[in-house]
């Protein structure tokens, strides 16, 4: 069963987002814990397209949907340039706390939380689409 | 919503959630640290990198006068959260 829902583009639509989220786990039957993992993924995507691609103004549609044992999430930005997050650099985790940057951390913690990603971009639209499929347990 | 304070004893508490839209309301208590200091994260549910970030940048001005953050009573989400990024290496968590 899928589930979407547009969301204005500025980080306060976040509480709005993870009550999205928490209602669709609800619906689903899906195991509380998994709300703490497609939060997070979820935030770390629309913040990213909210603080990175500014000259857009239109809403991000996210939509969650359950086919067999997995659990798509799909975020669709629009009149975006492409960025390509799955080409993105690893980050050193094993650097000392003084050659940390602060930062940066986001895309690897999706990368790492999800079982797989799948990037597309539709130049005629101009439109991204990220794809993250969590296997449920 | 995230809720801080830093208590008489100077245990600071941080509960609720910790999200991109709080971390300008969790920094206006971390940035008055200035000695080692307990977070006591048993009411916290919730992290996103942003937090992290904040956190991590207390840390670091922390280290500049030897001084550190230790977590104590973090969940186990949060826990996992922090060595996926490599920084249970980083931080005193009990």
């Amino acid at each position: 069963m899928a589930k979407e829902r547009k969301f204005a583009r500025k980080i306060n639509s976040l509480d709005s987002i993870f009550d999205f989220i928490k209602s669709f786990i609800n619906e689903n039957s899906i195991k509380g814990s998994l709300i703490f993992t497609i939060n997070f993924i979820i935030e770390e995507l629309f913040t990213n397209m909210v603080k990175y691609s500014t000259e857009s103004s239109e809403d991000i549609l996210i939509r969650l949907d359950i086919d067999n044992d997995s659990l798509s999430t799909i975020l669709i930005d629009t009149d975006v340039n492409s960025y390509d997050i799955t080409e993105t650099e690893e980050v050193d985790t094993t650097l000392s706390l003084e050659d940390r940057k602060v930062g940066g951390l986001g895309v690897h913690l999706v990368k790492t939380m999800a079982d797989d990603i799948k990037y597309e971009y539709n130049s005629n639209k101009r439109q991204s689409t990220i794809t993250v499929i969590k296997h449920l347990e | 919503m995230i809720d801080i304070k830093l208590n008489d004893d100077g245990v600071v508490e941080l509960s609720g959630r910790l999200d991109a839209s709080q971390t300008d309301n969790a920094r206006e208590v971390l940035d008055k640290l200035d000695k080692t200091t307990v977070i006591d994260l048993s009411g916290l549910d919730y992290v996103a990198s942003a937090g992290i970030g904040i956190l991590l940048f207390t840390q670091k001005r922390l280290a500049e006068n030897g001084e550190k953050i230790i977590f104590k009573n973090m969940n186990n989400h949060i826990k996992d959260v922090f060595k996926y990024a490599g920084l249970d290496q980083i931080f005193d968590i009990d």
